[in-house]
């Protein structure tokens, strides 16, 4: 729809100039063609000398009720093409967010271990907002192209010369953007990467704000801060003044063909002379050169002019968007490092065992974590994975969720290699409750059934019951309505346990990973929560990562690892039976440490 | 989360406006330096429209060039000109508007005008379009001129917005330790990105559209006074635009405030989200929670798109309004001017130059009666940002009493604390902590023991009771003071993304790497530390990245332990480390313990056994305290109970 208004819009323009400046307001007598169109009578308005009065007026009557009307027409088009371009925009923006989102969560942990979080946000922000730009780039030179091609031929049919006088400004705007081009983009990359670490900056300051307050480091922080904020605008006024600059010589430019034309088509007006093209413009009054004419060919050659300048506008902040939108699609190409392979299958029900054959891993090749691991998991049991901090325990749990992918050997479920499984089924059999409890500012309700969000309350208090949670949440003001901070605020680390422990096990998962699961419960709710998960585990296979030997010892197997391999396998009286084993020593020293030979419960307890 | 706020009152808005200016104080010698350049291109404007009149008038028609009116400043190139070919005129005439294109950018002859500017493609919704408002730069002439305002321009609306941003941070720097939990961190990245760039526009708006408006009107009437003096009704139309657009948008003002409050707070929330998903990427994996995350933040994108264009709907509303009104009082003077023109009192050119001041003054006036509905949006910006500048600092009253070294250590005099919503947390504490002494803190979960000692550095506050250190009251004393002294280490340890060597050094920034190394040691991270690609250098990633939870917490460890204070605070340090490495940390403890003074929290047994006294803490009250040996005489005293329970389970 748009194109025919623009073409229809030229001779309408000339018409209107014609009439408006040449016959109303000059007072000289209109066309026939002119006449016919406005419906006026030829006897007053064309077989005259001058116009009178009262037909200027009349004449004036009709232009603006021309005009009003076109007003009136035209505004609410505008603004339902601007309103559903605003619509369609935010959809793709909307899409492209989103995926973008989604992406950054399907990375693997290798990933995130070395991302920052403000930079994620600032990429989906900021960046992504370019790439929707680019789909209004894509239609915005439709119109200064357009003017400027059709401002060449019209000037054409001026008079020739103008046309070089064209060809020269498209060359020079050309030369322009040529050059500007790398120093823009230089500039801007630099912007948006200052701006992502200042979001960065402030995110990781505020999460870690616990430790600045405690350790005064607030100055410190601060300074950080600042230096960031003004790098920030540092890079933001390298890229603006660059670009600023840029618009006033293109102004500059663009405005010279204009002032030269005034000057030179002014003195042609006054003399009269015929134009080139006149017997083809004759019918808007354009025969020779006049007020008209010149008021004209000046707005054509404005309007070209600013096409030149708009295309150099557009082809400035192009560079912006080309940057931002690099950035952003960065982020949607990553390929996840762990995904569906062409030939993954739903895991059937667990039944049997879950492997580890030969299991190699290092989240830094040249570091391996985990050197060959084998160790075999059969469901209805529950696996205590025991062993000095950093011998790779909570490592290798990590695998059996496929956070990563070990690096050499396999790991199966039931015979079934984990990399020929759909991911998000393989997810849905394993749970996991973390060793750093993450909680959502949400409601301990949501927090429960996080990952079941379809869950009855009845399901959430089974959970909660199972995980020794119920009778805290049920203290509470709000009980299950509670709403919790950001990191879970105001619940202690052992009640933020116990809801991880919670939300892991309404899943009802077929496979259940507890990575020091009850490291901060006293001794009581430890046993209970214990005593609970072996009783709900029927079934199922367990894993545990602890150092607790109340909890070690109600496990059917124990693995215990050193230096990311497993130095014995066994249960409890096996390994406490091998004179100098490794777990055998652990235990030792564990109790020990924990009872005084002097007291008398305490050597019984040890002795038991 | 922070509790939504509500719309500002008009008394809110004034009060936060006064506020805003404010801001300006440092910036007053460059925005005198502003204001001089937007002064001065006032006059450019004067000049714009006189060349064009002369190629209309005297070149092309033939109105002799003596006849007509010009104004007094333009009179010496008229006078030049009489008598000149027309050849001649359009050549000089040319030359005047060569001479105002590069200082200027405007040309005179035709009706191209300049304005600089640079601003970038935004996004639609509040938050992709401020990154523009927090670099406005402007001018409202080009060339020379231009460039030299519009970079004076853009320094001070990044130095205004740099100031405001920072003391924003500072303020949230100083929040209670418990507020901080529960502000979420993406509301308070939105609000210090997003929501601070309106102060720029407001002082703009409030400080130059005052100084400047009422001197481009006077210069403007001025001149058209001089010179078309007999048609007062072209500056009365003009000049009636301001109290009309002002009286046209009062109507919207709340209606304004509600959608932008709206769209920035989705936007606020949107953030949030992302910043959740990412921060616990882990759980999100573990729990199969992608599809969950991803649809959450579907919907509150979407949601901060739907609040934006419904603001955009309701800003086209209010701009058809002003079209409406701009297009009757031109109609008006163009009746008016045209049967001048008619009755041969007007030439074309007086036209087209009666016509550019109208122009101008329209333009000022119309934006002075605009400057309020403008203000809305910005109130609502500045709301947010001032309420969380607002929120109480850290532990009222400050006290200013210097510390000298802690020598004897701490007294608890019925000391109980209840969160603000009421929950009651301790009760009735007393004890007391010496210098040279280990103090454990047990009990079970929940039992208040991290509310406790996070009454030492006053993270918090007791609400009853007082706490005394070497016998001075804590209120009494500077904060400060008090911190640089005490070494805390959190329950959940908290690393930065920097290498392993600056993450100790947090501790203490002057600590020599000798100190780093010996605090690692200590710790029992040392081992680990050299195996690591690049031992100290490390760079550890966000969050302490690959460490595995044992040993982050031992590298936080080291943290509290290279600060060498007189007092250290350990909230469970060693519930994730393996017996070997915790037995090794217990007799550090103890040995360091000899001249500080040591408090810990634990579960474990052999941690809390080797303290010189033991707090067993029981919703919120001290139920026993002594030694290990005295509470282990106490027949069928809950420590006891609590020891034999765990024996029994490890055994």
């Amino acid at each position: 729809m748009g194109l025919p208004l623009l073409v229809l819009s030229l001779p309408a323009g000339m018409l209107g100039t014609d009439l408006f400046l040449n016959r109303m307001l000059g007072g000289n007598p209109v066309t026939a063609f002119e006449a016919e169109l406005l419906l006026l009578d030829p006897a007053i308005f064309v077989h005259v000398e001058s116009l009178s009065i009262a037909a200027r007026q009349l004449l004036r009557d009709r232009l603006v009720i021309g005009a009003l009307v076109f007003v009136v027409v035209m505004t609410p088009i505008g603004l339902w093409a601007a309103w559903k371009l605003l619509f369609i925009v935010q959809r793709i923006n909307q899409i492209l967010r989103v995926e973008m989102v989604a992406n950054m969560q399907a990375m693997s942990m290798r990933f995130h271990a070395n991302a920052r979080v403000g930079d994620s946000i600032y990429r989906t922000y900021q960046d992504s907002a370019m790439v929707t730009n680019l789909m209004g780039m894509l239609v915005q030179p439709i119109g200064p192209i357009f003017a400027g091609v059709a401002g060449f031929f019209l000037t054409f049919v001026y008079d020739w010369r103008l046309s070089l006088v064209w060809l020269g400004l498209y060359a020079a705007a050309y030369g322009m953007a040529r050059y500007y081009t790398p120093i823009l983009r230089r500039n801007f990359r630099e912007a948006r990467e200052r701006n992502s670490a200042l979001t960065s900056c402030i995110q990781e300051t505020l999460s870690g704000l616990k430790v600045v307050k405690a350790y005064g480091a607030e100055p410190f922080e601060q300074a950080r801060f600042e230096a960031a904020s003004q790098a920030a605008f540092d890079g933001a006024y390298g890229a603006r003044t660059n670009l600023a600059l840029m618009g006033i010589l293109a102004f500059i430019l663009s405005a010279l063909p204009g002032m030269l034309t005034a000057t030179v088509v002014s003195v042609l007006a006054r003399e009269g002379k015929p134009l080139a093209a006149g017997f083809a413009l004759a019918f808007v009054g354009f025969a020779t050169w006049n007020l008209g004419a010149y008021a004209n060919v000046l707005g054509r050659v404005g309007s070209w002019s600013r096409g030149a300048r708009r295309l150099i506008w557009l082809w400035g902040r192009g560079q912006d968007m080309a940057i931002g939108m690099e950035r952003a699609f960065t982020q949607v190409d990553m390929r996840p490092e762990v995904e569906d392979a062409e030939d993954a299958v739903p895991l059937p029900d667990f039944r049997a065992s879950v492997v580890f054959r030969g299991v190699h891993f290092g989240y830094d090749p040249r570091h391996p974590v985990l050197h060959g691991v084998d160790l075999e998991a059969r469901a209805g049991t529950i696996t205590a994975l025991v062993g000095p901090t950093g011998s790779g325990k909570s490592t290798l749990v990590s695998l059996l969720l496929r956070l990563f992918d070990p690096d050499q050997g396999e790991i199966e479920i039931d015979g079934l290699d984990l990399r020929k499984i759909e991911l998000e089924s393989l997810r849905n059999h394993v749970s996991i409750a973390l060793q750093e409890n993450l909680l959502f500012a949400t409601s301990i309700r949501e927090n429960i059934r996080y990952a079941v969000p379809a869950a009855s309350d009845e399901q959430v208090r089974d959970a909660a019951r199972v995980a020794c949670a119920g009778g805290f949440i049920d203290a509470l003001p709000d009980g299950y309505d509670t709403m919790l901070g950001e990191r879970g605020a105001r619940l202690s680390t052992g009640q933020r346990q116990r809801l991880s422990i919670a939300r892991a096990v309404i899943k009802d998962p077929r496979i259940l990973v507890l990575d020091e699961p009850t490291a901060s419960l006293d001794a009581e709710t430890e046993l209970q929560v214990m005593r609970n998960l072996a009783e709900w585990g029927r079934g199922r296979a367990i894993f545990v990562v602890t150092h607790r030997l109340s909890t070690i010892r109600r496990a059917d197997q124990i693995v215990y690892l050193r230096d990311g391999q497993v130095v014995e396998a066994g249960s409890h009286a096996e390994l406490m039976e091998r004179p100098g084993g490794a777990y055998r020593r652990f235990v030792e020293l564990e109790r020990s440490s924990g009872l005084p030979a002097s007291d008398p419960n305490a050597v019984r307890g040890a002795a038991s | 989360m922070s509790e939504p706020v509500s719309i500002p009152s008009h008394r809110q808005a004034f009060a936060d406006i006064g506020r805003a200016l404010r801001y300006l104080r440092p910036f007053a010698v460059p925005f005198s330096g502003k204001i001089a350049y937007m002064v001065l291109g006032v006059l450019p404007m004067m000049v714009f429209p006189w060349p064009a009149k002369v190629l209309v008038d005297h070149v092309i028609q033939d109105v002799p060039i003596d006849s007509t009116r010009y104004p007094f400043f333009f009179q010496p190139v008229v006078d030049a000109l009489v008598g000149r070919t027309p050849m001649e005129m359009a050549v000089a005439m040319l030359l005047v508007g060569l001479a105002l294109l590069a200082v200027f950018g405007g040309t005179g002859t035709t009706e191209l005008r300049d304005q600089t500017g640079a601003g970038l493609a935004q996004g639609t919704d509040v938050a992709t379009r401020s990154e523009n408002q927090a670099n406005q730069g402007y001018s409202f002439v080009g060339g020379l001129f231009g460039y030299l305002e519009y970079r004076l321009t853009l320094r001070i609306s990044q130095g205004l917005n740099h100031h405001y941003r920072s003391s924003l941070f500072e303020r949230i720097q100083r929040l209670p330790m418990t507020r901080l939990d529960d502000q979420r961190i993406g509301d308070a990245i939105f609000r210090l990105m997003y929501d601070t760039p309106q102060l720029t526009e407001v002082c703009y708006r409030l400080v130059l559209t005052p100084v400047i408006a009422p001197l481009q009107v006077a210069a403007t009437v001025w001149v058209m006074w001089m010179t078309f003096g007999d048609i007062p009704e072209v500056i009365v139309a003009a000049l009636l635009l301001a109290p009309a657009s002002f009286l046209l948008t009062l109507p919207f003002t709340n209606v304004m405030r509600r959608r932008s409050l709206r769209a920035r707070e989705t936007g606020s929330h949107a953030t949030s989200t992302i910043e959740e998903g990412v921060s616990n990427v882990l759980a999100v994996q573990g729990l199969g929670g992608q599809a969950h995350e991803s649809a959450r933040f579907e919907e509150d994108s979407w949601k901060s798109y739907t609040d934006w264009r419904n603001f955009q709907l309701l800003w086209w509303g209010i701009l058809i309004v002003f079209g409406i009104a701009g297009v009757t009082a031109g109609t008006y003077l163009f009746y008016l001017l045209s049967d001048r023109v008619f009755e041969g009192s007007l030439t074309i050119g007086d036209l087209s130059v009666i016509f550019a001041f109208f122009g101008v003054l329209a333009f000022t006036a119309e934006n002075t009666g605009r400057l309020w509905i403008y203000l809305q949006d910005n109130v609502v910006g500045l709301r947010r940002v001032f309420e969380l500048m607002d929120e109480p600092a850290d532990l009222q009253p400050q006290g200013a009493l210097p510390l000298d070294e802690i020598r004897q250590g701490f007294r608890f005099e019925g000391v109980g604390y209840s969160y603000p919503d009421g929950t009651r947390a301790l009760q009735d504490v007393d004890f007391e902590a010496r210098r040279g002494q280990m103090l454990a803190i047990a009990g079970p979960a929940g039992a208040g023991k991290t509310t406790l000692a996070y009454l030492l550095p006053r993270f918090l506050s007791p609400s009853e009771g007082r706490i005394l250190v070497d016998g001075n009251d804590l209120q009494q004393i500077d904060r400060e003071a008090l911190r640089s002294q005490i070494a805390f280490v959190f329950q959940e340890p908290v690393l930065f993304d920097a290498t392993v060597a600056d993450n100790i050094r947090f501790g203490d920034p002057n600590a020599t790497d000798e100190q780093l190394r010996r605090a690692a040691e200590i710790a029992g991270a040392s081992e680990f530390i050299d195996r690591l690609p690049q031992g100290y250098d490390t760079p550890l990633g966000r969050g302490g990245g690959r460490l595995s939870v044992g040993q982050k917490q031992r590298l936080s460890i080291a943290r509290a332990l290279v600060r060498e204070a007189p007092v250290l605070v350990l909230d469970e340090p060693t519930a994730a480390l393996d017996p070997e490495t915790e037995m090794q940390l217990v007799e550090t403890l103890q040995s360091v313990a000899r001249d500080r003074l040591v408090v810990v929290i634990a579960h474990r047994l052999s941690t809390i056994r080797s303290a010189d006294q033991i707090l067993f803490l029981q919703e919120g009250r001290v139920r026993e305290r002594g030694s290990h040996e005295e509470l282990m005489a106490l027949e069928g005293g809950r420590y006891r109970r609590f020891v034999e329970l765990q024996s029994s389970a490890a055994a």
